[in-house]
């Protein structure tokens, strides 16, 4: 079995898809489970493109971390289109290209070929936002997209002109080779605030809110926790194996972040709307997320990954299917609303704990595991960061969940699929079972991410 | 020398979009952009005395320098990407336009 | 005052780029590329060259070397197209959109006569792709010129879009399948499984010619359903 299947099999669905509109979401179906089935059938190296010897052609890459990322990104995409079927099924052909999209940027090991898959994950992810009806943060959002992958393919191209190949494993071999980081500033920036615009990280994640703030039950769990997921694995890879930034690249892009996850819990804390605050959450996640990467904690950053996956998962998906039965997100508005759905409020409640971090769930045992690393590494400003940072997840989160389990003035009826309650009972049992035990979780250490080693290897 | 206009157009596309609030001032803003960097990248790609990687057969004797055929490919790629987002942006102007009758997005009333 | 400020970060960010290039000491100036330090250099090898069969050397990275490249390349065109008919093209009667200018008798049948040579340029360029510059991406964008002439001077005039949907599907998965037929009948995915040929000749480089083929198929149609869906409006009732 090989790996280009993944990505060459939901192409060729999507290009037979728009023959016929009506098999086109049972097409997604079967593709959707096929890719999820075939993930764990494929033996870990790279897979060469074309035949050619391997410094020559575009090259994949199927490690463990590979494979985690990747059984990730397939699951979530089947389940939030399933959930969705009835009223977005329209839509299935650009999930198609979408999940080829999503599974080229994980598996790919060359990085023009990342910046392709970028645009086609990119380009997809703007027409599923049309879905919110609102064409100018689609516009907004398009334009910020655009500069981002042009950036990133500017600083991609100096790191040409100056090692004269692509391929990463290659790049990352003459790299290390010239030993002057000075002259690596300028591309790796480039390529780092390119990639920041997809990943919400700070100077140009102005277009997050106005997409997941007007969201609806499939472009928002599709941003908040497939695309963040993914963007995260790549932003790991990348910063962990090209980048490793140091002097004072590191400094400027550890301010970057710090002043991220602030800024980003602020706003959170300042809102009033349901939906606001679980984005600005997940803008603050997504540096925290970008912060460990950069200090070499890989393991504990793509458990962080994981976790704030399945935990905005269940988020959105109850705000979201409330605010389109109601009308509005206003937490006022929405007062209450648990009180009638009490299985779907426990999930939601031990969803958002985890995020904040409390004992007995996942997030903090995930959390306690990356601020000992951190502590090990002397990185007491960080370390306070998130801890302050913490700190008003608290609050916000805290006072979400009063004003939405206490009745208030109005009457509000919200009715949930089955289907939907399902899918949270699973991920709240999930959270609860690898918080309270969670030595599962020491098995795998930051080797998964096994470039390093190929390229030492020669 | 056309290294320097190459950035300059860049950064010209990228001046555009941060002062223009008209959707189709800004597409085609966009487009400089992405027309400074297509430039760039051939640009790199430029060796003195040499000739288009086409094999001919007035090949003749002696080394032939050829210029380096990899960047033109990548701008290939990166041309076409510029024509599909260029075409989706417009399309999304049109529904703005339908949806609040103006290309300017200062007059457009925001309930964000 | 946002514009000043605009313009001096612009003028601050030209110039730290073009600073930090000229410090560099690995970046090359402009014509000094040394290609002996490059991958390019091994394809522009007489063994490379022999392999692939291609005399166009930008055409056998295109589709050769970097074809997993192209395929994404052509999913982007694909779903730009796919976005721009969702977006435009709501209801199933459509009218062609009323514009200010009617064109006139000399124009409509003139025009015909000049479709006819955009398209075989077009054609010719696509069928060339490996012996000189052009290729499928270009040719394709010809033959959806030559449509766009046909929308442009005759007002009445509608291309059959569901043909070119069907076209554009199926040129797509058949791009796809050449693929995924290089990994049976070879051991790779995009493998060439045909034979080379001679460099130089029409029938050579094995599968480029057919990749070029469907691409100008698929990106001709793409195109012309696009300018389809911008120039049509719904049927008024």
């Amino acid at each position: 079995m090989n790996a280009v299947l993944l990505i060459a099999v939901p192409l060729i669905a999507a290009f037979l898809s728009i023959i016929s509109k009506k098999i086109a979401p049972y097409l997604m179906l079967v593709v959707g489970l096929f890719n999820l089935i075939l993930v764990f059938f494929i033996p870990e190296g790279f897979v060469i493109i074309g035949g050619f010897s391997q410094s020559l052609g575009i090259n994949l890459l199927f490690d463990s971390f590979a494979k985690i990322a990747l059984i990730l990104v397939n699951s979530l995409v089947l389940i939030i289109f399933f959930l969705n079927i009835k009223k977005y099924g329209s839509y299935s052909s650009i999930l198609l290209v979408a999940l080829a999209g999503l599974n080229g940027l994980l598996l790919t090991n060359d990085l023009f070929n990342l910046f392709v898959f970028l645009e086609i994950a990119g380009i997809a992810a703007y027409l599923i936002s049309t879905s919110n009806k609102k064409p100018t943060h689609t516009f907004h959002y398009l334009v910020l997209g655009v500069v981002g992958s042009s950036l990133y393919l500017f600083g991609l191209i100096i790191l040409y002109a100056m090692f004269g190949t692509l391929n990463m494993v290659d790049l990352i071999g003459k790299i290390q080779l010239s030993g002057n980081y000075k002259n690596l500033i300028l591309p790796f920036l480039l390529m780092f605030i390119g990639l920041g615009v997809e990943a919400k990280l700070l100077p140009f994640n102005s277009w997050v809110k106005g997409i997941l703030g007007k969201s609806n039950t499939l472009s928002g769990p599709i941003f908040a926790s497939v695309y963040a997921a993914t963007i995260g694995f790549v932003l790991g890879r990348l910063i962990n194996n090209l980048f490793m930034f140091e002097g004072s690249l590191l400094t400027v892009v550890i301010v970057i972040l710090s002043v991220g996850i602030l800024i980003g819990e602020a706003m959170a804390f300042a809102s009033s709307k349901a939906r606001e605050i679980l984005l600005f959450s997940s803008v603050a996640q997504a540096s925290i997320v970008a912060l460990l990467f950069t200090n070499g904690i890989i393991i504990w950053a793509v458990y962080l990954i994981i976790a704030n996956a399945l935990s905005k998962l269940v988020l959105f998906l109850v705000i979201n299917k409330a605010t389109e039965d109601t009308g509005t997100d206003e937490l006022d508005a929405l007062q209450g609303l648990f009180s009638k759905n009490i299985l779907v409020g426990i999930t939601f409640t031990l969803a958002s704990l985890s995020v904040m971090g409390l004992p007995l769930l996942a997030g903090f045992a995930i959390k306690l595991n990356f601020l000992t690393e951190l502590a090990s590494s002397n990185q007491i400003m960080l370390i306070a960061i998130i801890l302050i940072s913490t700190l008003v997840e608290g609050i916000y989160f805290v006072r979400m969940l009063v004003k939405l389990w206490y009745k208030g003035e109005n009457e509000v009826s919200v009715k949930y699929n089955l289907s939907f309650k399902i899918v949270f009972v699973i991920i709240a049992l999930a959270l609860l079972v690898f918080g309270t035990y969670s030595t599962p979780l020491n098995k795998l250490d930051n080797s998964i991410d096994t470039i390093q080693e190929v390229v030492n290897n020669g | 020398m056309i290294q320097y206009v190459a950035i300059i157009l860049f950064v010209l596309g990228l001046y555009g979009l941060l002062v223009n609030r008209n959707v189709i001032k800004m597409v085609i803003s966009l487009n400089i952009m992405e027309i400074g960097l297509n430039l760039f990248i051939i640009s790199i790609g430029f060796v003195y005395d040499g000739i288009a990687p086409i094999i001919t057969s007035s090949a003749g004797t002696g080394a032939l320098i050829y210029v380096d055929p990899l960047p033109q490919a990548l701008v290939l790629t990166a041309i076409v990407i510029g024509v599909g987002t260029t075409a989706l942006a417009l399309a999304i102007a049109k529904s703005i336009h339908v949806k609040h009758n103006t290309f300017d997005l200062n007059e457009v009333e925001e309930t964000v | 005052m946002k514009n000043l400020l605009a313009l001096f970060g612009s003028l601050l960010l030209a110039l730290g780029i073009i600073l930090a290039l000229s410090n560099n000491t690995l970046f090359p100036s402009f014509g000094e590329a040394d290609l002996s330090d490059r991958v390019s250099d091994e394809y522009l090898t007489q063994d490379e060259i022999d392999a692939l069969g291609s005399a166009n050397i930008v055409t056998s990275i295109v589709v050769g070397y970097r074809g997993f490249d192209t395929l994404g390349e052509v999913t982007v065109l694909f779903i730009s197209s796919l976005g721009v008919a969702l977006l435009l093209g709501s209801s199933a009667k459509q009218k062609r959109l009323e514009l200010n200018f009617k064109p006139n008798f000399m124009l409509r049948v003139g025009s015909r006569a000049l479709f006819g040579f955009i398209l075989l340029t077009g054609i010719y360029i696509i069928l060339h792709g490996h012996l000189t510059p052009g290729g499928g991406f270009p040719g394709g964008t010809m033959i959806a010129s030559s449509i766009l002439l046909l929308y442009l001077a005759d007002d009445q005039f509608r291309a059959k879009i569901k043909s070119f949907k069907i076209l554009e599907g199926v040129s797509g998965s058949l791009y796809v399948i050449v693929g995924l037929l290089g990994l049976l009948l070879a051991t790779y995915f995009m493998q060439n499984f045909l034979p080379v040929g001679t460099v130089g000749d029409l029938l050579s480089a094995g599968v480029i010619p057919i990749i070029y083929i469907l691409i100008g198929l698929k990106v001709g149609s793409e195109i012309s359903g696009i300018i389809d869906n911008f120039l049509t409006e719904e049927e008024a009732k």
